[in-house]
């Protein structure tokens, strides 16, 4: 069972500046070519200030947490159950975000063969250098922590 | 030139997504995607290590299935606001898979000026195994007489749009005709679980 101290355990704000040429080779590697993701004209032609980033694009971003400490355990591994996002704005070429990460809550759940599975909730938020939220994302994770011996 | 864009008066529910249909998915597409988000975790990107792991091979990160329904998303609702986004992974997505994106209105609301659709949306694979579901909500302007008042600084349309939904439809007037109320009760309890029974097109988990 994992540490319920974890909950709550947070990281410092880490500086994310989002580039274009970031944000183009993020959509090229989903695939997506669509042009608000890379022509600064046709953005704005759709009504943006300049290039947006695509939905899942703060999967990329940089944040100070180890989530062996956080969690502060050793990890076998990780498994992605589920993923959200919640935006308070789109993300555009040369915003400057500062993102933070806590952990939301630790839980034992009982997976479909039985088993008991030890699930960690993360939650991550980025910010405009003034405060304003931009983005909260939240992580459910299936963890296996490392034996002590093996 | 920008595209269409999406408005709430045009927005029906129970209205489709046109199909996404991606490329075949292959060990290069995973070494782009580690390498434009960072995440280098070896499953991903390194066979030997994934088979040390007692894995068939390396496998796709569920971020970069996500990103792909994204695209579906994104498609769909030019010009709009997306609010919320959320998946749940259900299938691991291997080289050599096909995923085909799919995508559903099941709401739309407008209250005091403000106009939403939620979407539900999917994922399968060649097989027609259902791989990731999930949901968003986007914010968006009533018309496009709509978005030139509020561009021009002027208050928005104001239409009031009582919720309609493929979930929860409205329920039955009391004058409803007999024969209705076991039909009612099985909509109110299918509620707790917003299973995708509309959505799975392909074959179903026993």
């Amino acid at each position: 069972m994992l540490d319920k101290n974890a909950i709550g355990r947070a990281s410092p704000p880490t500086l994310n500046e989002v580039e274009k040429g970031a944000i183009r080779r993020f959509a090229e590697a989903i695939g997506d070519f669509n042009p608000i993701y890379y022509d600064e004209e046709y953005a704005r032609a759709s009504g943006f200030p300049t290039i947006v980033a695509p939905p899942t694009f703060p999967a990329s971003f940089h944040s100070a947490a180890d989530l062996r400490e956080l969690l502060g355990v050793g990890i076998k591994s990780l498994l992605h159950a589920e993923q959200g996002f919640e935006y308070e704005r789109p993300i555009f070429a040369g915003d400057r975000i500062l993102v933070s990460t806590r952990v939301a809550e630790v839980l034992e759940r009982t997976g479909p063969t039985g088993a008991r599975m030890d699930v960690a909730v993360i939650d991550d938020e980025g910010r405009d250098e003034d405060g304003n939220l931009i983005f909260r994302a939240r992580r459910t994770l299936v963890v296996r922590a490392a034996k002590e011996n093996a | 030139m920008a595209a269409r864009k999406l408005y709430f008066e045009s927005v029906r529910v129970g209205e489709e997504l046109s199909t996404l249909v991606k490329p075949t998915i292959d060990r290069v597409q995973l070494a782009r995607y580690a390498g434009a988000s960072g995440d280098f975790n070896p499953v991903h990107v390194d066979e030997a290590f994934a088979r040390a792991q007692g894995m068939p091979s390396v496998y796709a990160p569920g971020m970069l299935v996500m990103g792909m329904l994204g695209q579906l998303l994104s498609d769909w609702s030019r010009g709009a606001q997306l609010r919320r986004y959320s998946v749940r992974f259900i299938k691991m997505v291997w080289p050599g898979d096909i995923l085909t994106c799919k995508g559903r209105v099941s709401d739309r609301w407008g209250t005091e000026g403000r106009y939403f659709a939620e979407v539900d949306l999917w994922a399968e694979n060649q097989k027609g195994e259902l791989v990731m579901k999930g949901q968003a909500a986007v914010q968006m302007f009533y018309s496009l007489e709509d978005e030139n008042r509020q561009r021009a600084g002027h208050g928005p349309v104001i239409v009031d749009v009582p919720r309609e939904s493929i979930r929860t439809p409205a329920p039955a007037p009391s004058t409803a005709p007999e024969g209705e109320e076991e039909a009612s009760s099985e909509v109110a309890s299918s509620e707790d679980e917003p299973e995708l029974r509309v959505a799975s097109g392909g074959k179903k988990k026993r």
